[in-house]
């Protein structure tokens, strides 16, 4: 199976790859880890004018991780390493959690952060916790840049709110709030190489009391076109002491908000009992957690 | 049109003409002719093609050719100690009767050796979750674990 042919570029700074992209418009698509772009190049789903490699650019790749600041993740930064890295260990466990679980290690060394949100695949891993956990995107372009919660920047199915010369250069995620917690959990048939059939994320910030709940977003992946952050949780549980009943009445909610496909992996039926399953579990989860339990 | 490229493998610098087209898969296989690293699906999922790239697995079935410059790729070609004498991971693999077939052997033991990289101490778990993009079809992953094991325990000791 041969790719279509293209030209080939592989700039070496921040300034080149924008003047690229500028210049070479819907013709070109940025190469990154190419775990998705070289995939569907090679079923001709998509054949490229240029390819516009970023592996060359140090700018694009890292993590910047202080304390009390939050943290900086450059698009270009592969699984592997949000994977491994302690410091995204310990203030972000449901990221480190997700990419660990992407594809497989070799899959995780070569695919990057950013190219699992431009992918936007609904099933896609990361994007589900970035989202619970409040993430931006910078989009820059030779003219400047521009900042979006990841939230508003994946539309639905491969559809991005991105213009012509713009590209993701990095995420930004905030401090997370005292007395608060994020976890991730996922369900697919086996555990590598799965595409998931649901995966979801749930971040709880308490009150000072350390038991009312200040804060709660529920995040739900690959049960609706883009990932979707429940309106009916947040309403129901917030400024509430959570009790089992009450976690159940929240979870049926999200349930009624999925809106899920059948497909080879799973039905939509199961889809949704599974949505059922997974919020109360990582609701308890992310409870005890942010209580320090 | 044809480029002139230098690709290191193995420590061996290949000068390769090729197209930006051209998979790092066939590259190695049909115009280096090192034939370990073997092609099963093409499509990112069976893990046959993994080679090393500045030490990290990647699957060279995905992997531009062009895009593989300036980097030290290693194929189980390259893990052969200078004596002739197999790498302890291939050494384990034999004794512990992990390699049926062999389809899958050179991407597995270069995945075994990534993760022994990382840590060379590693629990069961984490040698099935970072071996899990390396199927094989007929040894089954019980003799391949246990080899991974044995060749941990050399590692801790002697370093590899
Ligand atoms: C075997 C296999 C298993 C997989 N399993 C999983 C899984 O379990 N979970 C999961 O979520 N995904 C999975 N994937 C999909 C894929 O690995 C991820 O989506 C990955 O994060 C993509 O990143 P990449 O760097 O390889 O992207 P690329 O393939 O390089 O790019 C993907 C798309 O995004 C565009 N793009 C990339 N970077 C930018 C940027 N900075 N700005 C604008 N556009 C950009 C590209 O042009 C392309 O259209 C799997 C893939 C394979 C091959
Ligand atoms: S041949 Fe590359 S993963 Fe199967
Ligand atoms: S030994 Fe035959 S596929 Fe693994």
């Amino acid at each position: 199976m041969f790719l279509n042919h293209f030209e080939y570029f592989a700039p070496k700074t921040p300034a080149e790859t924008l003047e690229l992209v500028a210049r070479l418009g819907s013709k070109a698509k940025i190469l990154a880890g190419g775990t998705d772009l070289m995939v569907v190049m090679k079923a001709k789903a998509i054949s490229p004018d240029y390819l516009i490699d970023i592996n060359g650019v140090e700018e694009f790749k890292g993590i910047f991780c202080e304390p009390g600041k939050g943290a900086v993740i450059g698009t270009n930064t592969k699984l592997a390493e949000i994977q491994f890295s302690e410091a995204i260990q310990e203030k972000y466990p449901a990221l480190a959690y997700a990419a660990g679980e992407v594809g497989s290690s070799q899959v995780r060394h070569m695919a990057s952060l950013g190219g699992n949100s431009c992918n936007a695949s609904p099933a896609a891993e990361t994007p589900t916790p970035l989202v619970a956990l409040g993430a931006k995107v910078v989009l820059s372009s030779i003219s400047g840049e521009r900042e979006l919660p990841l939230e508003e920047f994946i539309l639905g199915v491969r559809v991005l709110d991105l213009a012509e010369g713009e590209m993701l250069t990095k995420f930004i995620l905030p401090e997370p709030k005292l007395k608060s917690a994020c976890r991730y959990a996922y369900m697919g048939r086996r555990d590598a190489m799965e595409i998931d059939c649901v995966n979801m994320a749930v971040t709880i910030e308490l009150e000072n009391d350390g038991e009312t709940v200040k804060n709660i977003e529920l995040v739900m992946g690959s049960v609706y076109p883009r990932p979707l952050a429940s309106k009916e949780v947040t309403a129901l549980l917030l400024g509430q002491k959570l009790s089992d009943q009450l976690i159940e009445k929240a979870a049926e909610a999200a349930q009624g908000e999925a809106k899920p496909i059948d497909d080879i992996r799973a039905s939509a039926e199961y889809r949704r009992e599974i949505v059922k399953v997974l919020a109360c579990r990582l609701i308890k989860e992310a409870y005890a957690a942010a209580k320090g339990v | 049109m044809k480029k002139l490229i230098e690709l290191d493998i193995n420590g061996r610098i290949y000068e390769v003409a090729i197209d930006a087209r051209d998979l790092l898969i066939d590259v190695i296989r049909n115009k280096v002719g090192l034939t370990g690293s073997k092609k099963g699906c093409g499509d990112g999922d069976c893990g046959a093609c993994t080679v090393l790239i500045d030490g990290k697995p990647e699957l060279s079935c995905i992997k531009l050719a062009i895009a593989s410059q300036g980097k030290k790729i290693t194929t189980i070609e390259g893990l052969v100690q200078e004596s002739g004498q197999l790498h302890p991971i291939q050494q384990a693999y034999v004794d512990h009767g992990a390699v049926q077939c062999g389809f899958c052997t050179p991407g597995m033991i270069l995945s075994s050796k990534a993760l022994l990289d990382r840590n060379p101490n590693p629990t069961e778990q984490y040698i099935k979750h970072e071996l899990s993009g390396n199927i094989c079809r007929c040894t089954g992953y019980k003799r391949i674990i246990e080899a991974v094991e044995a060749a941990a325990k050399v590692w801790s000791k002697e370093g590899v």
